[in-house]
Order: structure tokens, then C-alpha cells, then sequence
């Protein structure tokens, strides 16, 4: 990556602190990383704001149509906030020329990782009789087609805004500030946090660092959000055998 | 640009960073090695004045880890406490994981005070969030104590951010 001095126009190959020319510094001023900062904490807070309200609409009553204005308003929310930096954003939706071997872990890697989830998740409430496992499909047996919403709400709609929202713009901001390992880190850690639960950070962390290093490694939000798609379509299709049997 | 000498060293005084024949600046603490007085005047200045935000800032990140330290400690006795009076084994292990995730932050924000300091900041804004959502008069409890814990965490946030600028150059 090239670097351009902006007060004497030197070309530099390398990313350097200070032009060799004229001194002038050319490491990342205090301000840009402030201004990342505070868009990272502002998006965090935003999420907790919307997580609060809609658990609070929940509550009260649980329906279809709150169910659409909460997705609604989550979609809102994360475009918004990837309108800072969309030009970076934009870039990771090109499709990536990637080997065969990557899209077949893309596809592997989540049918693993859902089926031990599954049994993980089950086995640990056991143990400790801690939460009671949540069957997802169960809040859409009440409507026509549940299969159809269950699949649109859980693993469609999820792998297409979280991963904009996560590995996409906060993944971004967060690589103005840290380095790119720390992102990935900081990206799984935060994205396992905003899931509200104990026992599902222990598997949640992981598999945001799988998904955090495909997004790093590969520069494209497609596998991550293969790998999401997948993941989450095989839990549906578990609690709706489960519910079924 | 001023007066300066001809180039014929390899490496700055400064950094021990290798210099390019015609560089007058070092490119990684921007030492005038082939500079003028004046501009080595210029660079010892800005560098006794970074290292006053220097200090100021290891107090502010200090301070932060410090109050990591008590979240962590106030949250296992509050864990501890629930536990006698409710018997509530899930309450305990949340508040003893709690424990444990904002003491190795409190530690690790000795090596990398930016990230751990951010993460810690949202992990408690998180804590409050899901109080709030069981019981949302628990937002109102102790709000005196989650701004200062939050200011202290956030003065934290930004002295890093700094520092790690100050860090990159490599000064003596």
C-alpha cells in the first residue's frame, strides 16, 4: 500500500510515520482514531438501545408485525451505519476469486459447527441446569408457512445484516484503531457479547474468530455470510425436526 | 525547505531505523537526521511535549485498568452474594465468568490498553443493558457510580488511543 505526503506530494511505497522529505508525519492523527472510536461505541450503544427496545415490544406482545418493524429497523440501523466508510464496505461485496477448497470449507465448516453446537448447547444446560434450550422455530408454529418465516428470520435475513454490521463496518472501524489480529478478536468478542448469553459465548466467540479470519483473509463478506447462512439453517432444521418427532 | 547537510549515513541516531541516501527525515520517528538546527530543535521540542501526553495519558489508562480491577471484584461479591440469599446457580456462574472476563482485561490492558479498555467499556455497558431489560428499574440503581465508571473507562480508551501514536515512533 502506497502512501502519499500531503504537503510536499512524495510518493512513498511503504506505509512510513513521517515523510523522508519533509518530516511531515504520516501515521493516523489522533483525530481519525477518536472519530473511529467513537463510532464504534456509538454503534455498540445503538445496538443495546435496539436490543433493550424490541426485548421491551416483545414483552408486552409478541407478533408478526412487531417481529417485521424490529427486522426492519435493525436493517435500517446497520445501512446507516455503514454509510461511514461505504466505499470500503462496497469493495467486500465483490464475488472473491477463491479456490474450491475454501468455498468446501465454507460449506463443511458450519454443518460441524451446528450439529456440535446443537448437542453442546444441550449438553452443558444439562449438566448445569442452566438456561432452558431455546427451540427458535417454535415462536413461528403459529403462522402460516412457519418453515418459510423461520428460515427468512433466522438464516436469511441474520447472515446478511450481522455480517454487514460486524464483519463489515465495525470490522473496519475497529482496523483504524488496532491491529488486524486484535480485530478479529475484538469483531468475535463483541459480536458473541451482543448475544446476551453465557452459555452461547463459549460458542459464539469461536465461530466469530472463523468468521472474523475468512472476512480478514479473503477481504469478502460472501463466505462469512455462506458460513452464517448455513450454520443458522441447520439449527432451524434441527429444532424443527426436534419439534416434529 | 532549509538549509541542510549532504547525506552519507546509513542508519538514524535517533532509531537505529535505515535511512535512504537523500532522506533528511527519518521515515519511521522523523529524526532531521540531515536536517537543520532548527528542525532538530523542532523534533526534541515535540518530543519532550509527547512525552508529557505521554505521562498524563499512563495515568488516565492506569486509572482505567484500576476500575476494571473493581468491576471485577464488586461483581464476584455481589455473585457471591445473590447466590446465599437466592441459590441462583446461573446468577453465580454468569457473575463469576463476568469476574474472570473483566480481571484478564484489567491484565491484559498492560499490553494492548486500547482493545482491552474498549472491549471492558462494552462488556459493562452490556451488563447494565441486560439488567435493565430483566428489570428496568435497575437502570436507575447506582447511576452515579456507572458514570464515573464509565468516564474512567472511557478517559482510558482515548489516553490509548494516543499513547499507541506516541508508541509507533519509537523515540529513545
Amino acid at each position: 500500500m502506497s502512501t502519499k505526503c500531503n504537503l510536499c506530494n512524495t510518493l512513498f511505497k511503504e506505509n512510513i510515520n513521517f515523510c523522508s522529505k519533509c518530516g511531515n508525519s504520516l501515521s493516523k492523527s489522533n483525530n481519525d482514531k477518536a472519530s473511529s472510536i467513537n463510532l464504534i461505541i456509538a454503534f455498540y450503544i445503538t445496538m443495546l438501545l435496539f436490543s433493550f427496545t424490541s426485548s421491551y415490544i416483545y414483552t408486552i406482545s409478541y407478533s408478526f408485525t412487531n417481529e417485521i418493524i424490529t427486522e426492519i429497523i435493525f436493517a435500517f440501523l446497520v445501512l446507516g451505519f455503514s454509510l461511514f466508510g461505504y466505499k470500503k464496505i462496497l469493495k467486500l461485496y465483490r464475488i472473491p476469486d477463491l479456490g474450491w477448497k475454501v468455498w468446501l470449507f465454507a460449506i463443511v465448516f458450519p454443518i460441524i459447527s451446528s450439529v456440535f453446537v446443537n448437542f453442546f448447547v444441550d449438553f452443558l444446560n444439562s449438566l448445569f441446569s442452566l438456561e432452558e434450550t431455546e427451540n427458535y422455530y417454535t415462536q413461528y408454529v403459529f403462522l402460516e408457512y412457519p418453515l418459510f418465516w423461520s428460515i427468512l428470520f433466522i438464516a436469511i435475513l441474520p447472515p446478511i445484516f450481522e455480517e454487514l454490521a460486524f464483519r463489515g463496518f465495525l470490522f473496519n472501524q475497529l482496523k483504524k484503531v488496532i491491529s488486524n489480529k486484535q480485530t478479529i478478536v475484538a469483531t468475535a468478542f463483541i459480536f458473541a457479547l451482543i448475544h446476551f448469553s453465557v452459555i452461547s459465548f463459549i460458542w459464539i466467540f469461536p465461530f466469530g474468530l472463523v468468521l472474523g479470519y475468512l472476512r480478514s483473509k479473503y477481504n469478502t463478506l460472501w463466505l462469512g455470510m455462506l458460513v452464517h447462512f448455513i450454520h443458522n439453517l441447520i439449527i432451524v432444521f434441527i429444532d424443527y425436526t426436534n419439534l416434529n418427532i | 525547505m532549509e538549509d541542510t547537510n549532504k547525506i552519507t549515513i546509513a542508519s538514524c541516531s535517533m532509531c537505529n531505523n535505515a535511512l535512504a541516501l537523500e532522506s533528511i527525515f527519518c521515515e519511521n520517528c522523523g529524526y532531521p537526521e540531515n536536517g537543520s538546527e532548527n528542525d532538530i530543535a523542532k523534533f526534541h521540542a515535540k518530543k519532550a511535549m509527547d512525552n508529557n501526553k505521554h505521562v498524563g495519558a499512563d495515568k488516565k489508562i492506569k486509572s482505567a485498568r484500576n476500575t476494571l480491577y473493581a468491576i471485577s471484584g464488586l461483581t464476584f461479591a455481589v455473585g457471591l452474594f445473590l447466590y446465599f440469599q437466592n441459590k441462583d446457580l446461573y446468577l453465580l456462574v454468569t457473575n463469576f465468568s463476568l469476574c474472570i472476563a473483566y480481571l484478564g482485561l484489567a491484565f491484559w490492558s498492560s499490553k494492548k490498553p486500547l482493545m482491552a479498555l474498549l472491549i471492558g467499556l462494552l462488556l459493562y455497558l452490556t451488563t447494565i443493558t441486560i439488567s435493565a431489560i430483566e428489570e428496568p428499574t435497575t437502570l436507575a440503581k447506582g447511576i452515579l457510580w456507572k458514570i464515573i465508571i464509565i468516564s474512567y473507562l472511557s478517559k482510558g480508551i482515548y489516553s490509548a488511543s494516543s499513547v499507541e501514536k506516541v508508541d509507533q515512533s519509537h523515540l529513545k
